[in-house]
């Protein structure tokens, strides 16, 4: 029992480990409030959504229910297509860097 | 660290992630933007449900609120023609 005081268990492992993702995606979250451009924001987004995709496998982990990781193979699959609409929306409006070298090389 | 401590800590955290991205969502003025921080609201709503035991109404949100409403707003902006402050 004095293990689990010091969260040295496998347990308190997996606590801190989740602890530390959710900390990781706010830190994400202030990228995409001061990221200047649009391309910054849409990367801020989809890093932000595997980081918790991978906090939800860990929490369905330490509460011991299975059911709980689905959520995150659904999750990780739609956050794919919403991030393949915002890029296709970009490339539409050619905003963003890699628009404008494509445009001036051809 | 046992169990309560980790579910306020996550209570704490989801809260200050809704109530940022939630203000960003308003106040942004690009139409992108603020697609995007509604995605990441939507986002953090659905770890919410997931942490209050309702994976079901967990997997409905992500569903809506990632997919459907992302694509149907970008669809939407990409329709108008109006003047568009792009950053």
């Amino acid at each position: 029992m004095g293990e689990e005081d010091c969260g040295m268990t496998v347990d308190g492992a997996f606590m801190w480990a989740l602890i530390l993702l959710l900390f990781s995606a706010m830190l994400t979250l202030i990228r995409l409030l001061t990221g200047p451009t649009i391309p910054d924001r849409a990367v801020a987004l989809d890093s932000m959504t595997t980081t918790t995709a991978g906090a939800m496998v860990i929490y369905g982990v330490v509460t011991r229910q299975a059911v709980f990781i689905d959520v995150a193979l659904v999750y990780a699959v739609l956050s794919y297509i919403a991030t393949l609409y915002i890029a296709r929306y970009l490339v539409k409006k050619r905003v963003g860097i890699a628009c404008e070298c494509e445009e001036a090389g051809t | 660290m046992n169990f309560e401590e980790l579910f306020w800590s996550l209570q704490v955290l989801v809260a200050v992630g809704l109530l940022t991205s939630a203000i960003a969502a308003i106040r942004f003025k690009n139409l992108v933007s603020a697609v995007i921080a509604m995605a990441v609201f939507s986002l953090i709503l659905s770890l919410e449900f997931y942490v209050l035991q309702a994976p079901d109404v967990a997997i409905a949100e992500a569903g809506v609120g990632a997919c459907l409403t992302t694509a149907m707003y970008l669809l939407a902006i990409k329709k108008t023609t109006d003047e568009e402050v792009i950053e």
